[in-house]
């Protein structure tokens, strides 16, 4: 009885645990680990994949996935920086729409939300799996991107646009003030919303939440939606940060992502999963290639490191399942 | 009634972001004042002939700025080189003459009078070497990079399109050229074989 609590408690916080652990570790190889300059820089860099990070929750937690979003992520940067520095030009009209920094800003969300409404359309509505589905959004949005960009980067977006990337508030980095905003709202959907029942429960069964009366497309369209807009925020940070849109932004982001939200506890098949383990996913994530970077392990060993810690992760939640 | 006042916040609210997120200009208006901000080419030709021409008739000579690469490259990147940034790639003006051993589609082979074999470029005439080699360019004059970039675009546009064209035409083995203009070097990994002079000034010799 007593063997089976400690057990639970373990398989509760495993996550933290973890990153309990590897702090440590890395603590005790580099003294260079716990510095508050370093804490900063560790968060500041996985304020981005957590923006992505939760998204993509919402996403698995209904049983799906976004392959997209390291382009969406691209194309809300681009769009943003375009808008903010080129606005839009209509030359049958004489006309110049320019965008201010909000307004820049909302475009590059809008233009994240709605590339996610379209993957959680045609998942819903022609039954594309959603592997499929985001995988052509991933190659049609970095076209979209570098058609936009004409394959240049937009650079110098100004002091203000910079801040959001690069700023300070109240002694906090922007970014970590963003992703916080992002998590506590995530939380808040996810654990009091009518629509954070319905992902669980069509993540948990979809067939039976069918037939309880929920909505099944029009939460996963929402679901995909959010996603998207989330990638954008991620993409208006990194753009901020780099004080340039790259077209190339974002690649290979998504795997960081699902990354996050596997070492997290979130079931790939659905239905279980918390924000808060996805953050410890991302922080885990964050701290691995921190760490791997202040003890000069070679790159292409980082990329072993983090593909081993993904695997093991699912094993182990796996196993979980099992014994659940 | 209730419906009707959460409409009709929406709608302010929607007017209200609006309002402070977008404004409207006549476009000509926006295009004329981009124009009189930097002008690019004006300012690449101005700087070819004011700045680039007379500093490339003061480089080096090319023997004796390779001679100091290979015997003291410290010295040579020190005394002849400039970059714009703090990297390892940095820009050397060089002049002289030499006999054509060969010519291909990208470039022109020479050798010098003290038998120094270099490559002249007449095909891919790219890149921040005329810009930056003389080091009269002060990136600080300069708001933004794109400004920048369009500079050293808009020198190697005037050297494709009227440095190379009556060269290309008429070059041979055996020919004597006259040339000057500017190449790239790494600092960190030297290799001397690669230099590519990207020409300002390109002459057959009579």
């Amino acid at each position: 009885m007593i063997l089976s609590q400690y057990r639970s408690h373990l398989v509760k916080f495993q996550s933290l645990i973890a990153l309990v652990l590897l702090c440590i570790g890395i603590g005790l190889l580099s003294d260079k680990f716990f510095t508050v300059d370093n804490g900063w820089n560790v968060m500041r860099q996985i304020s981005v994949n957590i923006c992505i990070s939760v998204g993509m929750t919402l996403v698995v937690l209904t049983g799906g996935i976004d392959l997209s979003v390291g382009s969406v992520l691209a194309i809300g940067g681009a769009i943003a920086a375009g808008l903010l520095k080129f606005g839009i030009e209509i030359p049958s009209g004489n006309l110049y729409i320019g965008f201010t920094l909000l307004g820049s800003i909302l475009g590059g969300l809008v233009i994240g939300s709605l590339l996610g409404l379209f993957n959680g359309w045609t998942i819903t509505k022609f039954k594309v799996p959603p592997f499929v589905a985001t995988l052509a959004m991933l190659t049609i949005a970095r076209g979209f991107t570098m058609l936009y960009t004409k394959g240049f980067p937009i650079s110098n977006l100004g002091d203000s646009f910079a801040y959001i990337g690069t700023g300070w508030f109240i002694g906090i980095p922007v970014p970590v003030w963003i992703s916080a905003v992002v998590i506590v709202v995530a939380i808040v959907i996810t654990q009091k919303t009518a629509l954070g029942r319905y992902i669980y429960a069509i993540g948990g069964n979809e067939h039976a939440s069918k037939l309880s009366g929920i909505n099944i497309s029009k939460v996963k369209i929402i679901v995909y939606g959010i996603a998207g807009m989330l990638a954008a925020v991620g993409g208006i940070i990194v753009t901020s940060r780099l004080d340039s849109a790259q077209p190339n932004a974002g690649m290979s982001y998504e795997l960081d992502a699902i990354a996050a939200v596997v070492i997290g506890g979130t079931s790939l098949s659905g239905g279980r999963g918390t924000i808060m383990g996805t953050v410890l996913g991302a922080l885990i994530i964050g701290v691995l290639n921190n760490g791997l970077v202040l003890l000069n392990v070679s790159p292409f060993w980082q990329q072993v490191v983090k593909g081993g810690v993904i695997l093991l992760a699912v094993i182990i939640d796996k196993a979980n399942s099992k014994n659940d | 009634m209730k419906k009707a006042i959460k409409y009709i916040l929406a709608i302010i609210l929607v007017l209200f972001i609006a309002s402070n997120s977008i404004y409207f200009k006549k476009l000509s208006d926006v295009k004329a004042s981009a124009a009189k901000q930097f002008d690019a080419a004006k300012y690449a030709r101005n700087y070819l002939n004011t700045q680039l021409i007379p500093a490339a008739d003061k480089a080096p000579q090319a023997d004796d700025l390779l001679a100091i690469l290979k015997s003291s490259p410290d010295t040579a990147f020190k005394t002849y080189s400039h970059g714009l940034d703090i990297g390892n790639i940095r820009f050397f003006m060089v002049q002289g003459q030499g006999t054509v051993t060969a010519v291909d589609e990208n470039d022109i082979y020479i050798l010098t009078k003290d038998k120094q074999a270099l490559k002249i470029a007449i095909e891919y005439v790219f890149g921040n070497a005329l810009r930056d080699a003389p080091g009269l360019i002060n990136i600080n004059d300069f708001t933004n990079t794109m400004d920048l970039n369009n500079i050293a675009a808009e020198v190697d546009k005037i050297v494709r399109a009227e440095v190379l064209p009556p060269i290309k035409s008429k070059i041979k083995t055996g020919d004597k050229l006259t040339f000057a203009g500017a190449f790239e070097l790494n600092q960190e990994h030297i290799n001397l074989d690669k230099i590519e002079v990207i020409p300002a000034i390109l002459k057959i010799d009579k």
